[in-house]
């Protein structure tokens, strides 16, 4: 799961600046911290700190054991330095996942996701109301159903015998074999397919927030509407298109429970990303301390691409 | 399951907005807009079409006994696949386990959630920003990455396979994003009513829970139900944190009956993930219908 | 909470909050441990199994038992912990299990090839003061005790009985074929050959099947590959040297066969291999409709047509053919076999070793055994079972796949074989997706091998 937060479809300055009213006007006494006030946030600090940053902490430990399920580390834990690390970065099938991870992240949320969301997003505003309504339920309906049926359905869609296959064959087509020959690709339209609807939304919300009139002006001028989408929209679009961006990928990097319904990560390692391998690692062989290791490299780039929304995201958010 | 939304400032927003993604902007235009109006309609519907079609799949093989993995017209509607799990073990146990677990671990959320952003909302001190930025910080962390971590604490603590201790976990996970949003929606409660509270000599508490919060409802609505949901959906944190077959919820449940049963009984299996979507689905239509308003970015369902 | 302002009363608060701040991080998960971490009832007997598919066998076992045994002890109650997973994580779940004492079962249904290493972890205590007074001991094969015992000398199961494989084939579809009844294969050559005139004549049956990849876990590597590497001069673990061997020529040989009959189509589709739950479809609708030639799998398969099973094929006694499974190239005995078993065993967190084994001892009385080997169809380790009349006739495969346990192998008794097993499925899923040539899995393997069992442990197959 991964629930993030975006603030899309901000106003023009001039709209927000009444926010900040409520602590300005004031009198004294209301508007600082003390102890007391502090109180009700222990419920949420300590949740955090227990089941947030504890485990976070406790990783930097195992990871640097040999802590596992079965065999020598069960028994007896020991500390073996570095070596986890070493064998991640010596290891074909690690960055054989590094790649895959990348695929993924690349072909469905930056390509995928993000490009099906803004024509989605463009279409809404011209197509008739009715197909509108239906289509997007549609999408969204895709992105609220729960993880594994979305795997479970996509898995029926490109098997040998599943929908697909009865569609292509019908029009005449050879039969595909996505889920055997690029896993990796099955597994991306399916993230698509899963994701859609969130950078649709994100988009759809961001364009209506461009005045009209600038595109009246811009056809006045004769720009065609490849031209009015460059040059009039993206630049507009601009932060809602880069906050989107991180924060599909932040969800795709964390993508476990649809590809591991749907292809287990298989045949042979092809859609194997770094949190089923991390996963595989940990229970399928029992190695906990190897496959924290790999975790806590994952949690690194997650990070670094937090750190990097953070930056994004706008002012008025993080008061 | 992902949520999103804008954040709570979209509430002042909403009167001149609502509904605008949806604005038709060619009607009674000329010949050229409205020949784009149609083509971008072809467009849409073919998208939808292709959406679709997984979506079919599961609606018209949970009615036929004869499901195969491809979408077909059943030759015989029935309601034996829904029969046949028509029990305690196969649907209503994981679906109660689910409930049990979701909604527990929402109520844990938004207490805490609540409580946590008044402070943060209310008051001003020096930690503040720092403290924000923390918690926007942890709602992109993958918490996929920390499952490994935490189901080794878990083995040390004594904590595996207690619905409890998932469900405070599940709670906890949810808490940045959840905290993130009230705080959001709470600054856009004016502080002034508020203050005539305080001169009546109410606590705070009661300030917060008499007056506060219920200026907040639909605010608050919208931040549980995708809390909810989004816990709904999560199949990696029950699937690493409970082991007892009589602590699975559906999310886990339908991960084995897939893998027991997955290739002889497709229709039983199209069924139970039916029954195991709708009520995320009906969050959603309620949500679309009366909360809608408050969300700029669920403009989509509401049409 | 950061930066409190000084208050008149804030030294009190101060005090406090620190003592919060601090309790923080090592209270709220020590707390929850001490609420839910309650000690279990001693007479609730839990006793974990896997339950995969539409099989009730041993679910039937237990509750047949768990009736006469409550009603002998009205003071303690059996729970059944049916453990819903395919085989590799059928031993993951019931590790996870038995590593906590909350969550532990108080007795556990495992193959004898994870015991050892069960063992090696931890999770299993020795029954030294009890196997050796239980009254079935001495009847049970030597071969089973000593597959319960440890490195350390020290018992940790009971044996249940053990398993045999061979070549099960449809005379149905070998008739169809033109190919002979009675059919002896003598080499791998021999099969193919078999297979390749199947798919020729009856091109909507699969020839044949191997189990083979991750999904099919231990299933792959001992029926699949094992069944082909001890048919060759190549073995897993020389017990001379006491060491895992590496570079084995056998291993690119049996990985070859396996890339030949995937090759060819001589076998079920890719998806359907990879499908962890094929087994029982094979066993209840492929091979009953006639659409496989024939399987290389274990003496139990039967069970799946007998009268008590969810889909009774009675004409399978005359439809189903068995033969031996040939060494590579009619070399050395000329066929070959492995063995394996079950055991139940106590775990370490099991709230009262006494009163599992009560349990135990219940589960394994000669009648309760009879029943079982029956209901089972599987080959007793057991002196009094086999005498017992009913037992003899049950099966008309039951005296083939015992007369194969005199010259079967075994696999090497050591902690480390499951994750070497794991190893194994791992290159056969390379090859058989063709992700890599025999050659290159056999060297992926090697080096995971070392990985496992470290450099000391590995020896070179000497030529």
């Amino acid at each position: 799961m991964s629930i993030v937060a975006t603030a899309p479809d901000r106003g023009t300055p001039a709209q927000r600046g009444d926010e900040q009213r409520p602590h300005r006007s004031r009198s004294g006494i209301g508007d600082r911290l003390t102890l007391t006030r502090s109180v009700p946030m222990i419920p949420a600090l300590l949740l955090l700190v227990a089941f947030m940053l504890g485990p976070i902490v406790y990783s930097v430990y195992l990871a640097f054991t040999d802590n596992a399920i079965r065999g020598d580390g069960a028994a007896q834990t020991s500390f073996v330095g570095f070596d986890n690390f070493i064998d991640a970065f010596t290891d074909g099938a690690f960055w054989n996942s590094v790649g895959l991870t990348l695929v993924f992240t690349i072909v469905s949320a930056v390509i995928g996701q993000n490009i099906l969301g803004m024509v989605l997003a463009l279409l809404m505003e011209r197509a008739n109301r009715v197909v509108t309504f239906i289509v997007t339920s549609i999408v969204i309906a895709a992105w609220i159903l729960p993880e594994v049926v979305a795997g479970y359905l996509l898995y029926t869609f490109f098997a040998d015998e599943g929908s697909l296959n009865t569609i292509i064959t019908a029009v005449g087509l050879p039969p595909q074999d996505l889920l055997f020959s690029l896993p990796i690709l099955a597994v991306s339209f399916a993230n698509v397919w899963r994701g859609a609807a969130f950078s649709m939304l994100v988009y759809s919300a961001a364009l209506s927030s461009v005045p009209s009139d600038v595109y009246e002006s811009a056809a006045i001028d004769g720009a065609g509407p490849m031209r009015r989408f460059w040059s009039v929209t993206v630049p507009i679009l601009r932060p809602a298109i880069a906050t989107n961006l991180m924060l599909i990928t932040l969800q795709t990097l964390s993508v476990f429970g649809l590809i591991f319904i749907m292809t287990g990560g298989g045949p042979a390692q092809r859609s194997q990303t770094l949190p089923l391998y991390m996963y595989e690692q940990a229970f399928s062989y029992g190695q906990l301390g190897y496959g924290t290791a790999v975790a806590l490299l994952l949690l690194l780039i997650g990070a670094a691409a937090s750190l990097l929304y953070l930056r994004l995201l706008p002012e008025e958010d993080k008061k | 399951m992902t949520a999103t939304t804008s954040s709570g400032t979209a509430v002042d927003r909403t009167e001149e907005e609502s509904g605008s993604p949806l604005r038709p902007r060619s009607s009674g235009k000329g010949p050229r807009e409205r020949m784009a109006s149609t083509a971008s309609s072809i467009a849409m519907i073919v998208i939808g079409l292709a959406f679709l079609i997984p979506l079919l799949w599961v609606v018209l093989a949970s009615f036929d006994t004869e499901a195969t993995l491809s979408v077909q017209w059943p030759s015989r509607w029935s309601l034996d696949n829904y029969k046949a799990i028509w029990n305690e073990e196969t649907t209503f146990r994981p679906l109660w386990n689910s409930l049990l677990l979701c909604g527990g671990a929402t109520l844990v959320t938004m207490i805490a959630a609540v409580l946590c952003a008044y402070p943060l909302s209310r008051y001003r001190f020096r930690a503040k920003r720092p403290l924000l930025l923390t918690i926007i910080f942890s709602t992109g962390l993958p918490i996929t990455a920390i499952m490994i971590p935490v189901y080794a604490l878990f083995v040390r603590v004594n904590l595996i396979d207690s619905m409890f201790g998932a469900i405070l976990f599940l709670g906890a996970s949810a808490l940045p994003y959840a905290i993130f949003l009230t705080k959001g929606f709470m600054d856009s409660v004016p502080i002034e009513i508020e203050e005539s509270g305080w001169t009546e000599g109410a606590g705070v508490y009661r300030t917060l829970w008499s007056i506060v919060l219920p200026l907040m409802k639909s605010g608050l609505a919208v931040a549980t139900i995708f809390t909810f949901v989004g816990m709904w959906g999560n199949f990696f944190v029950p699937f690493m944190l409970l082991l007892s077959p009589e602590n699975l919820p559906a999310a886990v449940t339908l991960y084995t009956f897939s893998s027991q049963y997955g290739q002889v009984a497709y229709g039983q299996l199209a069924a139970f993930s039916i029954f195991y979507s709708i009520p995320v689905v009906v969050l959603y239509l309620f949500m679309g219908r009366t909360l809608g308003q408050g969300f700029a970015a669920a403009g989509g369902v509401k049409g | 909470m950061a930066s409190p302002s000084p208050q008149p009363r804030g030294t009190d608060r101060r005090t406090f909050l620190r003592y919060t701040a601090g309790a923080a991080t090592v209270l709220p998960l020590a707390a929850l441990a001490g609420c839910s971490g309650g000690d279990r009832d001693p007479s609730t007997i839990r006793v974990a199994y896997q339950q995969f598919g539409s099989g009730t066998l041993m679910e039937d076992w237990i509750n047949r038992t768990a009736e006469s045994y409550t009603q002998e002890h009205p003071d303690r109650t059996i729970e059944l912990v049916p453990i819903v997973a395919s085989e590799n994580d059928y031993f993951t779940k019931n590790e996870l299990l038995m590593s906590s004492p909350r969550t532990s079962p108080d007795l556990v249904y495992e193959d004898t090839f994870i015991l050892l290493s069960d063992v090696g972890a931890g999770y299993l205590q020795p029954i030294d003061q009890f196997a050796p007074e239980w009254e079935h001991w001495e009847d049970t094969a030597e071969a089973s005790r000593e597959a319960v015992t440890a490195e350390d000398g020290s018992i940790y199961a009971i044996p249940t009985h053990t398993d045999t494989r061979g070549i099960w084939y449809h005379k149905g579809v070998f008739a169809d074929a033109g190919l002979p009844e009675d059919w002896q294969p003598t080499s791998w050559e021999e099969i193919l050959e078999t297979a390749r005139t199947i798919k020729e004549a009856l091109p909507e049956v699969a020839p044949m099947f191997i189990f083979s990849g991750k999904s099919q876990g231990e299933k792959a590597a001992m029926q699949g590959f094992e069944m082909l590497l001890y048919g060759t001069e190549s073995r897993l673990y020389d017990e001379e040297a006491r060491k895992w061997v590496t570079g084995s020529q056998g291993f690119v040989d049996s990985l070859e066969f396996l890339r030949t009959v995937f090759e060819e189509k001589l076998t079920l589709s890719i998806s359907q291999h990879l499908d962890p739950n094929i087994g029982e479809t094979i066993y209840t609708q492929i091979i009953p409709d006639g659409k496989l030639g024939f399987i290389i799998d274990g003496s139990w398969i039967s069970q799946n047509w007998t009268e008590g099973a969810p889909n009774p094929w009675p004409e399978w006694t005359e439809t189903m053919g068995i033969t031996r499974m040939p060494t590579q190239d009619g070399g050395g005995d000329g066929f070959t076999t492995l063995a394996g078993g079950w055991s139940w065993a106590i775990p370490q967190y099991a709230s009262d070793p006494q009163i599992s084994f009560s349990f135990l001892e219940a589960l394994m009385t000669t009648d309760n055994a009879v029943k079982r080997a029956i209901a089972d169809n599987h080959i007793t380790v057991r002196e009094d079972v086999a005498e017992v009349q009913e037992y003899r006739p049950y099966s008309p495969t039951a005296e083939f796949f015992t007369g194969l346990l005199g010259t079967a192998y075994y696999r090497p008794a050591l902690p480390a074989y499951p994750e070497v097993s794991s190893a194994i499925q791992q290159a056969m899923e390379m090859v058989m997706t063709f992700s890599s040539t025999p050659e290159q899995a056999a060297a992926e393997y090697d080096a995971e091998l070392t990985d496992i069992v470290g450099e000391d442990e590995v020896q070179e197959e000497s030529a």
